[in-house]
């Protein structure tokens, strides 16, 4: 018996040994790559703390292919990044938030997109593979996630466990420790401008079903209202930005109205400026579009400029940054 | 709890370590704490099927004790045939009273008549068919004399619930297991290290192998109409490796760990894709079903004695209730049936004892003929498998009509190209590992007397690095749901 797990300890030591480094050496390539609509060059530069930015376009993929940063820094002349981040509410937005008080030093203003599904909450972990490399021991991490389908705790706790059978991350990583030139990344300051045209998404989406009802979630809620306080309290100033959708598209969410009154309530009461572009002209021409919800790059450059200009107008800005 | 999951990983080596450092000084003792370990492991996946699981246990401990006390016939076989009833009322209960029902309506719906019999909103309960059959071998031994009711109710317990065959096999007779339960074990080095060895080559099988598998069989059968025949051969012989390595892995693993608590359990497979006729494939897979089904109802029903017509006929009933006992679906009798059609020229021709040794023989490579034969007979088995794996008798034929289609010509056209050629590489590697080892337990069975240690060790760690990087989507084990 003693022989048995003597040779057992053996076979096991090794791998306990160099499970750490291993962990780390994937998780650092790993970080090279643009996958997961390149979300990985956005918590690169969050958990190094190199946004450097006094302005951060906070939202889902309303705001990453919406609101270019580049054309505000150049207007503004300020530091901008656009945190967007893909596929997910506001539950997970604000653990972006949470990591960049962390890594990074406080911006001065945030532009906080909202879209009919911000407070809504989704069971799965989107593009789960795009926190790999930043999972170990980290517990924000691990409290944001506990409630989605994904990760379970020992993923956050021991070296490796988490990659296990991720063949995908573990190519890419592989592919990049070789000596080739890796790919550019997707996302510049991390905005993304999406070069397409008009797909039938939305009509796929209204073949389903009649009308999609937005279903509020009162935890999403809650947490929007206590960030809010938050920033108030940190003295973060903040704009509410309404992502326009295409005018069918919002004639497809039943309750859209609903929506928009709640995120009215929140800017009455915390006096945020709230910029709600759903009767603007460029609503009307499917030209701006790719689908219901996003603007392609010509819509992205024609929002962002509204913004610039509501941006320039507004009063209480000037006070942020002096 | 999946023998390939973390809570495993977890739960065997505390249980490994209890057994034999906290109770290795009494049998009585380790047979307690391995019970217990089953019925958590059992817990795990339906805590509320426990009690099913322990009434089905009193029930043939009881009627077995009660049978050898009775000084009657009648009496005896009162008790008998209370058991086999209990037993396989359960099984009709959980497993077919749908069936029946849907069956029973579609029936009269032909006659012209319409009937809307009640169906069952039930879950079956994992195991159920195992332990079972555990049981009913139990009953009818006693009821035939073959062996003693065992009076201790713990060592019985753990005869029908020992955790690793309880969901899923291998179907043991109380002959074999119940006298190494009662006996005190002994560790045994190099039983416990070839165990390990067998776990690892199952987990290989199963993770690597089988879900790998499942994602191009899937795709194809679930989207059967977006593929070319070609697609659909591939799709067809990625599940026959899907099922093998995904039961015979899971056999692996149960055989392994049983080892390391020092009690062997029966063989379930012995690489039934090198047969070279239906008949040898059918002595080399789920042995532990065939062979129960050979001993308690071909043999009773005249066996392969009589004539020719009998032994058809009998032929036919074990295939279709082997099929049925997979579940309740015409698919699996279609492929029960076909299986049946597939062994009975060779049991005209009195040719199905042939083939008993393992292909070529003492030679590294097999003849032509042997080639052709395996070929031919894994050939017949893919095409029974397209009626296990579909949905429907209809989803069958549509799929073997894809095959049988100018299509079978064009491209395959499959998406996931990256599993298809990583899969194929890893089913050429077990190929040719199992054809290696083919003499033996299982395919890694000599590598400690063989390898040195070294060269071993690399082996491991290069097993072990494969299941962690191409481990497939966790997919439940196929059979855990008969």
């Amino acid at each position: 018996m003693k022989k048995f797990l003597f040779h057992i300890g053996c076979f096991v030591l090794p791998l306990l040994v160099l499970a750490y480094p291993a962990d780390l050496v994937l998780s650092k390539y790993l970080k090279q790559s643009h996958p997961y609509s390149d979300e990985y060059s956005v918590w690169n530069a969050i958990y190094e703390g190199k946004l450097n930015a006094e302005i951060l376009v906070y939202g889902s993929s309303t705001a990453w292919v919406q609101v270019n940063p580049q054309s505000i820094a150049d207007s503004l002349h300020r530091r901008v990044y656009n945190l967007g981040m893909d596929g997910h509410n506001f539950q997970l937005q604000y653990l972006r938030h949470k990591q960049v008080l962390k890594y990074n030093p406080p911006p001065k203003l945030i532009i906080q997109t909202l879209d009919a599904l911000t407070l809504q909450r989704r069971p799965d972990l989107f593009n789960q593979d795009q926190f790999l490399p930043y999972m170990l021991f980290n517990k924000d991490l691990k409290n944001a996630t506990a409630n989605y389908k994904g990760y379970k705790p020992v993923d956050f706790q021991v070296p490796l466990v988490r990659y296990y059978g991720k063949q995908k991350a573990i190519r890419t990583a592989a592919e990049l420790t070789l000596p080739t030139i890796g790919e550019p990344p997707v996302r510049v300051l991390g905005f993304q401008a999406q070069n397409k045209v008009w797909n039938n998404d939305l009509s796929a989406a209204r073949n389903l079903m009649e009308k999609y009802t937005v279903q509020m979630d009162s935890a999403s809620i809650q947490l929007f209202d206590h960030y809010l306080q938050e920033c108030r309290e940190k003295h973060l100033q903040l704009v509410f930005h309404y992502s326009p959708e295409f005018i069918v598209g919002q004639r497809f969410i039943s309750n859209r109205e609903d929506v928009i009154a709640l995120y009215e309530k929140f800017s009455r009461k915390y006096g945020i400026p709230f910029y709600n572009y759903s009767t603007d002209p460029l609503t009307r021409d499917r030209d701006n579009y790719y689908n219901g919800l996003h603007l392609n790059k010509q819509g992205a450059s024609k929002l962002t400029s509204k913004l610039i200009h509501d941006l320039q107008q507004e009063v209480s800005l000037n006070r942020c940054f002096n | 709890m999946l023998f390939n999951s973390l809570q495993f990983a977890f739960f065997l080596p505390v249980i490994f370590l209890l057994y034999w450092y906290a109770t290795r000084q009494s049998v009585r003792l380790q047979n307690y704490l391995m019970l217990a370990a089953s019925y958590f492991f059992y817990a795990c996946w339906d805590y509320r099927f426990l009690g099913l699981l322990i009434f089905s246990t009193l029930l043939d401990y009881f009627t077995a004790i009660q049978m050898a006390n009775s000084t009657r016939q009648n009496q005896k076989r009162f008790w008998f045939w209370l058991s086999i009833a209990i037993n396989l009322g359960f099984l009709g209960v959980f497993k077919y009273y749908n069936f029946f029902a849907a069956s029973f309506a579609d029936g009269l719906s032909l006659l012209g008549l319409k009937a809307n019999p009640a169906t069952l909103q039930v879950i079956l309960p994992v195991g159920i068919s195992f332990y079972t059959f555990h049981g009913l071998s139990y009953v009818i031994d006693i009821y035939n004399n073959k062996i003693k009711p065992e009076r201790n109710f713990v060592d019985y317990a753990l005869f029908v619930s020992f955790f690793p065959l309880l969901v899923a096999g291998p179907i043991e007779r109380a002959t074999h297991l119940l006298p190494q339960i009662q006996q005190p074990r002994v560790f045994d080095y190099t039983k416990a290290v070839d165990g390990l060895r067998q776990i690892l080559w199952g987990l290989f099988k199963k993770v690597v192998i089988a879900d790998n598998c499942a994602v191009i069989a899937n795709a194809v059968f679930d989207g059967s109409a977006n593929y070319p025949g070609s697609a659909h051969v591939i799709g067809a012989v990625f599940f026959a490796f899907q099922i093998y390595c995904d039961f015979s892995g899971y056999s692996d693993i149960a055989i392994g760990t049983a080892r390391l608590f020092g009690i062997e359990l029966l063989r379930n497979f012995s690489y039934p894709y090198f047969s070279r006729n239906i008949a040898e494939f059918w002595r080399r897979w789920h042995i532990s079903l065939s062979s129960w089904f050979r001993d308690y109802l071909y043999i009773p029903l005249g066996g392969s004695k009589g004539s020719t017509w009998r032994k058809i006929r009998n032929v036919f009933i074990i295939f279709i209730v082997s099929g049925f006992w997979h579940g309740a679906n015409w698919t699996f009798i279609v492929w029960g049936l076909l299986n049946a059609l597939f062994i009975i020229p060779s049991v005209i021709a009195r040719t199905n004892r042939n083939n008993l040794d393992v292909a070529a023989s003492g030679k590294t490579f097999p003849s032509f003929g042997e080639l052709a034969s395996m070929i031919g007979t894994f050939g017949l088995t893919v095409f029974a498998w397209i009626f296990f794996r579909a949905e429907s008798l209809g989803h069958a034929g549509r799929y073997l009509a894809k095959i049988f289609s100018r299509s079978i010509f064009d491209q395959p056209n499959l998406q996931k190209t990256d599993v298809l050629l990583t899969t194929s590489f890893f089913i050429l590697c077990l190929v040719l590992l199992e054809w290696r080892g083919r003499a033996n337990q299982h395919a890694l069975a000599d590598v400690g007397t063989k390898w040195r240690r070294p060269v071993r060790w690399v082996f491991y760690y290069g097993l072990l690095m494969a299941i962690c990087v191409f481990a497939g989507s966790n997919q439940q084990f196929i059979y855990f749901q008969f």
